[in-house]
């Protein structure tokens, strides 16, 4: 394995003089319009309207749930979550949390299947055993789950609340996939970040994972944590390397202590500098491609063998806020405290309060507080960027057949962005498509800019790079 | 020999109409989580209906998922059938033990399940428990708790038995059905086999052959006494090494 590493490591695909000319603070479009445009003028009708529209046209569902709770606190993290040791509180949230399934459940036509369904949190495996079979027979009996083999049924986990034999209840309910939350192996790294846990724990999770036959494990990095170093995260991504899971995500650690208080609690002065930061995604990354990964784009690698992989290769791929998926054309329904659903042209979003979100269960109320109706416009938007996101490319003719406009005068000030694209490397033409070339894949949200009309425009215009990385 | 111990067979012939308060199997059961008050209110919903006879089926697959079941007596089989028409067992339930639980996911059983022998069971049915778990909610609790043991258990044993050798599976079963004994209050070293040898080389996906040629070897060994259906542990160690998967040299290097 070494002996290659050594012999690919002058063709490095992750370059940092081109990540610093190009990459630019901006969204990570798991929607569009973003968050930011979602409204409280948006209402319960406008919800129920578009269920009833989604009933008509019968696409599959995909569920989401949240499960904010946690035992202790990780300080970097920026999830809607609360840290607590009270068993009255789990409680009180999945009697909130199964008033939704029943209530929501009625809103979709029984038959409809539901392909993919994702866990998060906070942290479901904080939920005991029986809290979370209750919570699986709940769903299954109020959706249609399918067979282990057909959905994509995934959970994360924190590898502190869990043994390897409970991966057993977890393969037993039907998830087939699962997440594990690794952060960093670094202990001085874990200290920093009050989340300690050894490799061996790891270790241990993964062999159970394999024995079980999870059909694929994804591990989360964080880079950007106070005492990282180059030589630090080359070290955790050996052991990842090593450990061999699936999929890996490889997120950027954005240190916003105003917003997110526990922040705060980070050694600020241990943080790595922005030009150390980029040092270290474009190592790990590296790393990680030499070690046969495959970028898929946006924080996301992929084994070649991998489902998510072979979708993008097929040009199946696609994008919503589990991440990237193979699962095209679902309607998402996001149950429990602050989660986001899309239904047929619409957005909506849960309180993000978790008081606000019981007392509105407990009444037999609507969770949902915010949300948008896509304009016909904002669905073609939608439709570009996705493209770019998941299939690296922008098929002009392909938009025109599916929205009937033409491309060339809709977009005609978007198309000279991306000719100036074109010039700088980050695109180029083929057969009247436009490709995001390798390099334009590692700021491709860039290119996605382009088309977003909510953005202010000195946004769009590609402020260099300092304050996200 | 083999009669003295095998005590399974031997479950004394209950009163279908038992109620939890007498049954023998209440600390391992749904009553352990309630009160001598609450008890004869969870002893109303619980069904039970007259035995199953030998062959007869519980429920089968694609049924919908209403009730789990509670083996009083008897041994239970579940198995599916898959597309081309082939029977594949896919576990064994003791008194005790609850099943039905695959229907969890989508409300219907995936597999079906039939009496090996004359079993008495107890129905659990859902929608009465919910009711009943509005005034008692340890019961819920507790329920989804034995449910999740359940399923835990299920897919420890099909994990176990899908990466060992002949050997290593057909101990690693006799050790289960040990364990499970125990667990009971009964004999840990000698019990009946409830099921055919057909129905063991089915389940640990081996021929019916190797599973009596196996069991031939464990005799010779000394490790167990074979009589038909009536098996005695004679050194629990070995045949523990045994599902293991640790063979002599190794425990002697």
């Amino acid at each position: 394995m070494y002996l290659v590493k050594d012999e690919q490591s002058s063709s490095s695909l992750w370059d940092e003089e081109f990540i610093r000319q190009h990459d630019v603070a901006g969204p990570r479009y798991t929607s569009y319009p973003t968050a930011l445009q979602f409204h409280e003028e948006f209402t319960h009708q406008d919800y129920l309207d578009a269920a009833a529209r989604s009933n008509q046209a019968r696409k599959p569902l995909s569920l989401y749930v949240h499960l904010p709770f946690c035992k202790s606190l990780c300080y970097y993290c920026a999830c809607n979550k609360v840290v607590t040791q009270n068993e009255n509180k789990k409680r009180a949230y999945l009697d909130a949390l199964i008033a939704e399934i029943r209530q929501k459940s009625k809103d979709f036509d029984a038959g409809r299947p539901v392909y993919q369904m994702h866990w998060g949190g906070g942290t479901p495996t904080y939920f005991n055993d029986a809290e979370l079979t209750e919570l699986w027979y709940e769903i299954g009996r109020n959706f249609h789950l399918v067979d282990k083999e057909r959905g994509e049924y995934s959970i994360e986990i924190d590898p502190r609340t869990i043994s390897g034999e409970q991966l057993g209840l977890l393969k037993g309910f039907g998830f087939n996939r699962i997440s594990l939350g690794i952060q960093d192996f670094d202990q001085k790294v874990q200290e920093a970040i009050n989340r300690v846990q050894t490799l061996e724990q790891i270790e241990e999770l993964m062999a159970a994972a394999r024995n079980y036959q999870f059909r694929s494990v994804n591990f989360d990095l964080i880079y950007g944590l106070p005492y990282q170093t180059v030589a630090s995260v080359t070290k955790t991504i050996d052991k990842v390397i090593e450990l061999s899971p699936d999929r890996i995500s490889l997120f950027n650690y954005a240190h916003l202590p105003e917003r997110f208080k526990s922040q705060g609690l980070l050694p600020e002065e241990a943080l790595p500098p922005a030009e150390e930061k980029l040092h270290i995604l474009c190592s790990a990354s590296n790393q990680l491609v030499k070690a046969g990964y495959v970028y898929i784009g946006m924080d996301h690698f992929a084994k070649p063998e991998d489902e998510l992989a072979i979708a993008q290769e097929k040009g199946e791929l696609h994008r919503n806020f589990q991440g990237y998926t193979t699962y095209k054309d679902a309607d998402l329904v996001g149950l429990g405290v602050s989660s986001i659903s899309l239904i047929d042209n619409v957005y909506c979003q849960n309180t993000k309060s978790l008081t606000e979100y019981q007392t509105l269960m407990e009444q037999g109320g609507s969770p949902i507080t915010c949300g948008v109706t896509l304009t016909a416009d904002d669905e073609v938007r939608r439709a570009v960027i996705m493209s770019i996101l998941c299939q690296n490319q922008l098929t002009p003719s392909q938009i025109e057949a599916q929205f009937k406009i033409d491309f060339s005068s809709y977009f005609a000030s978007e198309i000279s962005m991306l000719e100036s694209y074109v010039a700088q490397g980050l695109l180029r033409r083929k057969d009247g498509s436009f490709e995001v070339t390798p390099q334009g894949r590692l700021v491709v949200r860039k290119i996605c800019m382009a088309f977003d009309v909510y953005l202010p425009d000195h946004m769009k215009q590609g402020r260099r790079f300092s304050r996200v990385l | 020999m083999s009669n003295e111990n095998g005590s399974a067979n031997r479950v004394p012939a209950r009163n279908i109409n038992v109620s939890c308060t007498d049954c023998s199997l209440n600390p391992i059961c749904l009553p352990v989580a309630v009160n001598a008050k609450e008890l004869d209110e969870l002893d109303e919903i619980i069904k039970r209906s007259r035995p199953l006879k030998k062959g007869e089926h519980l429920f089968r697959a694609s049924d919908p998922f209403a009730s789990i079941y509670a083996v009083r007596s008897g041994t239970i089989k579940t198995y599916s059938v898959s597309e081309d028409g082939e029977e594949q067992v896919t576990g064994f339930y003791l008194p005790g033990e609850v099943l039905g639980v695959d229907g969890i996911s989508t409300n219907l059983h995936s597999n079906s399940a039939k009496a090996l022998e004359t079993a008495a069971v107890c129905e659990i049915p859902f929608d009465k428990l919910e009711v009943l778990s509005a005034k008692i909610p340890t019961l819920q609790r507790h329920f989804f708790q034995l449910m999740s043991r359940e399923i835990q258990a299920d897919q420890q044993l099909i994990m176990l038995l899908s990466k060992k050798s002949a050997e290593e599976r057909i101990a690693s079963l006799l050790l289960s059905i040990s364990t499970r004994h125990t667990k009971r209050g009964l004999s840990p070293s000698g019990f009946r086999l409830p099921m055919s040898r057909n129905d063991i080389g089915n389940f640990l996906g081996l021929a019916v052959e190797t599973v009596s040629r196996v069991f031939t070897r464990l005799q010779k060994q000394g490790i167990i006494q074979v009589d038909g259906k009536e098996i005695e542990v004679l050194q629990m160690n070995e045949l523990c090494h045994m599902a293991n998967g640790v063979d002599d040299k190794a425990r002697s290097a």
